[in-house]
């Protein structure tokens, strides 16, 4: 008899031991030990937003008396961590949400419609950026629109700027760049070209004009030119417009025939950035997270707006990252809080924007910190005029998934290296691109109608 | 009842396994120790069941819906085969992944020379093997990230020593022609060190009398090397290509890391890589889990090829 209670007992150990490993990973919300009420707060971020955030946090706990349990992971792994704990049933309170994945997370039920608790909270939303806010609402159809219920506050909204290198133009004796006044593209690669020299005279050209990133600086030449990624209603793909395929073409041109750049199989990101901090690049993006890196090199730069490719005025998108709550929280009103707490308060945006991560989310913070004397970069405004006016959302924002927005980068090699012309390339991607739009489309409308 | 059994099991169980031998395991006490072995058989069993098997059928069910990996699923039938057998993607990330296998001859080959070479008294051999090795142990992740920098076209340690010879290398990770090739080189690097053991106690375990044999039949080291330690180190080449198909038709990391974007035109994509794309990337859990299942079943069919040939070989050695 006692042998089969022992049996019986090691059964019961060996089931239990794969038991308590789901047990362990269920640790995080609801009260703790000591009873009180704790939180859990994902998001992702370098050792400057943890800092700030960590500051911020404190101060929540000071003044609400709830613990937060922060989660921070690498840029790469938030998406597949945070699948993990939706497949898990142990999701964070608190949690990053990116604009293009906000509508699959809405209809399947796992980010919580926080529009009447924010507007309890006594929020002044006005006083956010409405492009920020306006990100997170989702009416069941259509995203980023001013009429939709919130889902999430805005982490920070991300205005991509331009910048020069003043202390290589003032050198080469180029008169600087109007602020207000954008470049026009005949203007811009004339002074690109007059950058583009030899410093040294050994033979080979060691400072550039400029050195984009297709990725990333199209999406501004293409809407100066008039073109754009879909129609309005984004139901249908339009790069195979001729607007889209100048606007490239001249993006290419810039290395093939120009030759203001660094080679083309030199155009990934880390190249022409280390270049730029190197001091060896004229014109190069900034936004507002390469803020805190660029003031501590080693020449001035400052911000003017983007040279415009055609006439339909400069352009730029604003990246932007969401904070929601979890549906299923246990302590809804602590977390939408935290959520108001980390978006909107003042010392706690004050911690943020002191990093030189990110322009405040406040409109007033954000107009009284740009017009501060002696600030670096000295155009600070011009992230503001993006924000209020002129910026807009990436193509793939608002779309049910990013798929078919990808899809244009996975094969423009051949027109970067000049081995393809932009309209050709443009009409083979134009139907593939289509083919996966109408997919993601579909797939919200059934997430929609199956909700 | 059970008293005696209690008291004193070590010689009750000795004298028992010896009594009970003639009768045929009726003995109460033979019993238990059968009910013994399968309280620890359970173990593994229960964990293989809920580990492996279950997560198998949930992944061959999941094939089979529309899901986002965070919602609800939607049965759709084959559609997500459907789609496969359409995707050019699909077809050209397989392509890659096998095409990383033409490194696994190569690095074999390497570290079977390797092997003999380390197997000799050289000098330093001891710290030979230790920096063959290391690699094996360092993370994959910081591994590819120093590959990446040593593959930079212009600063890259790799076109700095080219340089030297008055080569102009290319811009190995951003190049269709060569970004492969450049990850096949970084995987025998660090694979070799591994294998290169697995060979030197192989070799060490063959028989000095086999080749002193050989010796006095008059056969030249290279004789004895074809007829002697290659077909004994025969066991351990066929573990090393079965469980190096398997992993190399997983290959992720750093093809990740190394080129974030599936390289220049996809063509540095592998199949794992495309699947954690649609997966965690673009929300499409099913179709991701339905190229998961058919990648499981690639490796599972070529695996049982290899042990169909092996056994064969076995045969005729005999």
């Amino acid at each position: 008899m006692k042998k089969n209670r022992l049996i019986a007992g090691a059964l019961c150990a060996a089931v239990a031991g794969t038991l308590t490993l789901t047990a362990c990973s269920d640790g995080g919300d609801g009260a703790s030990d000591s009873g009180e009420k704790e939180i859990t707060f994902m998001f992702r971020g370098g050792p400057d937003e943890k800092a700030a955030y960590e500051a911020a946090i404190k101060k929540y706990t000071e003044d609400t008396g709830v613990k937060v349990k922060v989660i921070v992971t690498d840029a790469d792994q938030y998406a597949t961590k945070l699948q993990a704990s939706v497949a898990g049933n142990n999701v964070p309170d608190v949690f990053y949400v990116e604009q293009a994945t906000l509508q699959s997370y809405v209809s399947s039920g796992v980010l919580m419609d926080i529009t009447e608790q924010v507007e309890a909270s006594g929020v002044d939303l006005d006083n956010i950026w409405s492009y920020g806010v306006d990100s997170y609402r989702f009416d069941g159809t259509l995203q980023g629109t001013p009429e939709g219920a919130l889902y999430a506050l805005p982490k920070d909204i991300g205005p991509f700027s331009f910048g020069y290198n003043k202390t290589m133009l003032e050198a080469a004796g180029i008169p600087l760049p109007d602020k207000d006044e954008p470049l026009t593209w005949d203007q811009f690669v004339d002074i690109s070209k007059q950058l583009t020299v030899d410093t040294d005279g050994d033979g080979a050209i060691d400072q550039w004009g400029t050195g984009l990133n297709v990725q990333w600086n199209l999406q501004s030449m293409v809407w100066s030119n008039g073109g754009d990624w879909t129609n309005e209603d984004r139901t249908e793909v339009t790069v195979d417009t001729p607007e889209f395929a100048e606007a490239l073409q001249k993006f290419a041109d810039l290395t093939n025939v120009e030759k203001v750049t660094p080679s083309a199989s030199d155009a990934a990101t880390l190249d022409t950035y280390q270049r730029w901090m190197a001091g060896e690049i004229g014109f190069f993006p900034v936004g507002p997270w390469d803020v805190s890196v660029y003031n501590e090199l080693d020449f001035d730069y400052d911000l003017i707006p983007w040279p415009a490719v055609g006439d339909a005025g400069t352009a730029t998108w604003i990246g932007s990252l969401g904070i929601g709550v979890s549906a299923t929280t246990k302590h809804p009103e602590d977390a939408v809080k935290l959520v108001t707490y980390l978006s909107t308060d003042a010392d706690a945006q004050q911690t943020l924007v002191d990093a030189n991560i990110q322009i405040p989310n406040l409109v007033d913070m954000a107009e009284t910190w740009a017009a501060e004397e002696g600030a670096e970069p000295a155009n600070r405004q011009e992230f503001l005029d993006i924000a209020q006016d002129y910026g807009r959302a990436m193509p793939a924002a608002f779309t049910y998934g990013a798929e078919w927005y990808d899809e244009l980068w996975t094969n423009i090699q051949p027109v970067l290296d000049g081995e393809q012309t932009a309209a050709d390339y443009l009409a083979e991607e134009q139907p593939k691109m289509q083919a996966l739009l109408d997919e993601s489309n579909a797939t919200a409308e059934q997430a929609a109608a199956g909700k | 009842m059970t008293q005696t059994a209690d008291v004193a099991p070590p010689t009750t169980g000795r004298r028992s396994k010896a009594a009970a031998r003639p009768g045929g395991g009726t003995h109460r006490l033979h019993r238990s120790e059968h009910r013994w072995a399968l309280a620890f058989v359970a173990a593994p069993i229960i964990g293989f069941l809920l580990f492996t098997l279950y997560p198998i059928g949930f992944a061959v069910y999941a094939s089979l819906t529309s899901w986002n990996g965070l919602g609800p699923m939607t049965f759709v039938g084959l559609e997500n085969y459907v789609t496969l057998f359409q995707d050019e993607y699909f077809r050209i990330a397989l392509y890659n992944t096998f095409f990383y296998m033409l490194g696994i001859p190569i690095g074999l080959a390497l570290s079977l020379v390797l092997a003999l070479a380390l197997n000799r008294r050289i000098p330093g051999r001891t710290a030979f093997r230790a920096i063959y090795y290391v690699p094996v142990i360092s993370s994959l992740a910081a591994i590819a990230i120093v590959w990446q920098f040593a593959y930079n076209g212009d600063f890259g340690l790799i076109n700095q020593v080219l340089a030297w010879f008055g080569i102009d290398g290319p811009d190995w990770l951003q190049n269709t022609a060569t970004v492969k090739p450049a990850i096949i080189i970084m995987a025998i690097w660090k694979g070799l060190g591994y294998s290169m053991l697995l060979y030197l106690a192989a070799i060490q375990g063959v028989p000095a009398s086999l080749y002193e044999a050989a010796a006095l039949d008059g056969a030249n080291a290279w004789q004895r090397f074809r007829s002697i330690t290659l077909p004994m180190v025969r066991p351990v080449t066929f573990f090393l290509v079965v469980t190096s198909i398997i992993a190399g038709s997983q290959i992720f990391t750093e093809i990740n890391i190394m080129t974030p974007a599936g390289g220049p035109e996809f063509s540095s994509a592998s199949v794992v890589w495309y699947i954690f794309r649609k997966a965690f990337k673009y929300q499409q859990m099913g179709y991701a889990t339905t190229m998961a299942v058919v990648l499981g079943l690639l490796v599972f069919a070529i695996t049982l090829i290899q042990f169909r040939i092996n056994r064969r070989n076995d045969f005729s050695i005999d």
